[in-house]
């Protein structure tokens, strides 16, 4: 009955704000009172104060074409392969792949998120000078390298069916979007570094923020009814490999801030995504395979463990 | 004489590693045979409290059905199949007092430039809230072993969905909510926690699919209003929010949709 009459109260502080010229009903939602997370004190430093989500408007990002619409035609064929692939590398790419990790893992939700490297505002960039490389690298190449470094495995030939299928998908997503021109949502995320960061907070953090799913061994959650991961690993044998972007703590602090954890992208601060992937870059994984053998079988094992 | 004292100190050894060895087996299996029986004992006892109730408690069959498969058209949940786990906390989750209205639960705020090592043992959580007109009464009559046998018991049934027909474009519609989120406004695709086939995955993640189209829409329209709110760092919280009347009713729709059979243990 009090909770009644809080809403009642509630509904007649709003409808006396400026409401009136919106046709949309006020609905009740949760009374600020109970809840729990909106009550963090903001502003406490510099840090708390850029908690804040983004809205995001409509026609802000590319939007993808729909899969119902890929054609009927060898090309839709290859897009289809292609879509295959990215979302089951595990299962259609099986000999090129060395990890349990599929494309979609990181390249969230089909390749089609913004700030997750979506395929939509890479594919129309290349041909494009890469530091990696030193050089100016195709889309295909580019791909192979994805395999040979992110998915720790063998990267297939250039004239291979997968590399085909994927450059296909590829451009099939980028389906409308300017050539050579950097669209918003390209890559990850943009961070402000306002300290050192830390794997002492980068340690509590994870346990709180990202051990649900990718266990406190960061080494994922398995499937019980079918093979492969249902949360993908951060570390160990069956993750990424030492030259993988992902690997590299600024990448991964980009990559959380917008898209972690899951459906809540942006509500860590720019300091705690760094100290987490400060520590996850501690944890144990794959040599980098450009190092060689002999490095790779005497080298010591890597950082925290 | 030595060599003589060495054997027989090797004898010892092997003597003193066989009875070891042999009571760690014993206490071993006899742990698990009880175990075992105890959790037989949680089933039946469960299974008697959900088919014939107990006073006031009415039996849990009345709505859920016969084999917890749940009521379509009511929207009462199925229970059949579900993480042991899963039932326990909602279950106890439904029994708990709803904080009273102006009541401020202040998180202590984790400063971790400053004073790290400090505010790590002074985390508050909120309590996990669920309320249900119907359901909060009954659970909160449950004992906590009545809960855990109940749980036990739903969780070992085995469950057939049965598929509900829906239109063509609202299934279309629920399964690119359902496999693809709105990536352009940051929402999570379903299958990316609750599993492939929307079967659920661990104490975490329910199962969406064999669940009543009704159940799935009023349950995401709790987490809209408050009156569910008992998630994991709210990320169900943070999808529901997004979610729009029309995606409600297609992504439902969707998993009602879906063939799903779980196997009782």
């Amino acid at each position: 009955m009090k909770r009644l009459i809080y809403i009642v109260f509630l509904l007649f502080g709003q409808a006396t704000a400026s409401y009136a010229d919106t046709e949309l009903p006020i609905t009740v939602v949760r009374p600020t009172t109970y809840d729990a997370y909106a009550n963090i004190p903001v502003g406490l430093t510099h840090e708390k104060a850029i908690r804040q989500v983004p809205a995001i408007n409509p026609g802000e990002y590319f939007v993808p074409p729909a899969v119902g619409d890929i054609p009927t035609s060898k090309y839709g064929d290859m897009v289809k392969l292609g879509r295959n692939i990215f979302i089951d590398t595990q299962h259609y790419a099986k000999r090129y792949v060395g990890n349990g990790l599929n494309c979609s893992n990181c390249h969230l939700q089909e390749g089609r998120k913004p700030y997750a490297s979506p395929m939509w505002a890479a594919y129309p960039m290349y041909p494009m000078f890469r530091n990696k490389s030193r050089d100016v690298q195709t889309f295909e190449g580019r791909v192979q390298d994805c395999f040979r470094f992110s998915m720790n495995g063998i990267a297939p030939t250039l004239d291979s069916p997968e590399i085909k299928a994927l450059t296909a998908y590829a451009h099939w997503l980028s389906l409308g979007a300017p050539i050579n021109k950097e669209l918003p949502g390209r890559g990850f995320a943009r961070l402000a570094k306002p300290r050192d960061p830390t794997p002492v907070n980068g340690e509590k953090l994870y346990k709180e923020e990202c051990a649900t799913c990718h266990g406190l061994d960061g080494k994922g959650q398995k499937f019980t009814n079918r093979d492969g991961y249902m949360f993908p690993p951060l570390w160990g044998g069956d993750s990424f490999n030492h030259g993988a972007g992902m690997s590299s703590v600024k990448d991964c602090a980009q990559f959380s801030k917008a898209n972690m954890p899951l459906g809540k992208g942006w509500t860590l601060t720019d300091m705690e995504a760094w100290d987490i992937c400060t520590y996850i870059w501690l944890q144990d994984r794959p040599w980098d395979p450009r190092f060689g053998w002999f490095f790779n079988i005497f080298a010591p094992p890597t950082g925290g463990n | 004489m030595k060599i003589q004292k060495h054997e027989t100190e090797k004898q010892l050894i092997k003597m003193l590693g066989l009875v070891i060895l042999g009571v760690s087996v014993l206490t071993l299996t006899g742990c698990g045979k009880k175990s075992d029986e105890s959790h037989d004992a949680a089933i039946a006892a469960g299974k008697m409290l959900a088919e014939k109730g107990r006073g006031s408690i009415p039996a849990c069959v009345a709505c859920h059905g016969a084999n917890g498969e749940g009521l379509d058209a009511a929207g009462y949940p199925r229970l059949a199949g579900l993480n042991t786990a899963y039932i326990d906390k909602q279950l106890q989750d439904l029994a708990r007092e709803l904080p009273p209205p102006g009541v401020l639960i202040e998180k202590v705020s984790k400063d971790y430039s400053k004073t790290p090592r400090i505010y790590s043992d002074l985390t508050v959580f909120s309590p996990s809230v669920r309320h249900d007109a119907v359901m909060s009464p009954i659970a909160k009559q449950l004992s906590t072993t009545d809960i855990h046998n109940l749980a036990a018991y739903y969780g070992s049934l085995s469950f057939q969905a049965k598929p509900v027909a829906a239109d063509y474009e609202v299934l279309e519609r629920g399964q690119d909510l359902a496999l693809r989120g709105k990536p352009e406004y940051g929402l999570p695709a379903c299958v990316s926690c609750h599993a492939p086939d929307g079967e659920g995955f661990g104490a975490g993640f329910p199962p969406l699919a064999g669940q009543p189209a009704a159940y799935i829409v009023s349950q995401i329209n709790k987490w809209q209003t408050g009156d569910r709110d008992n998630d994991n760092l709210s990320l169900m919280r943070a999808v529901a929010d997004q979610l729009t009347d029309a995606d409600k009713l297609n992504v439902a729709a969707y998993y009602a949709n879906r063939s799903l059979t779980v196997k009782g243990k």
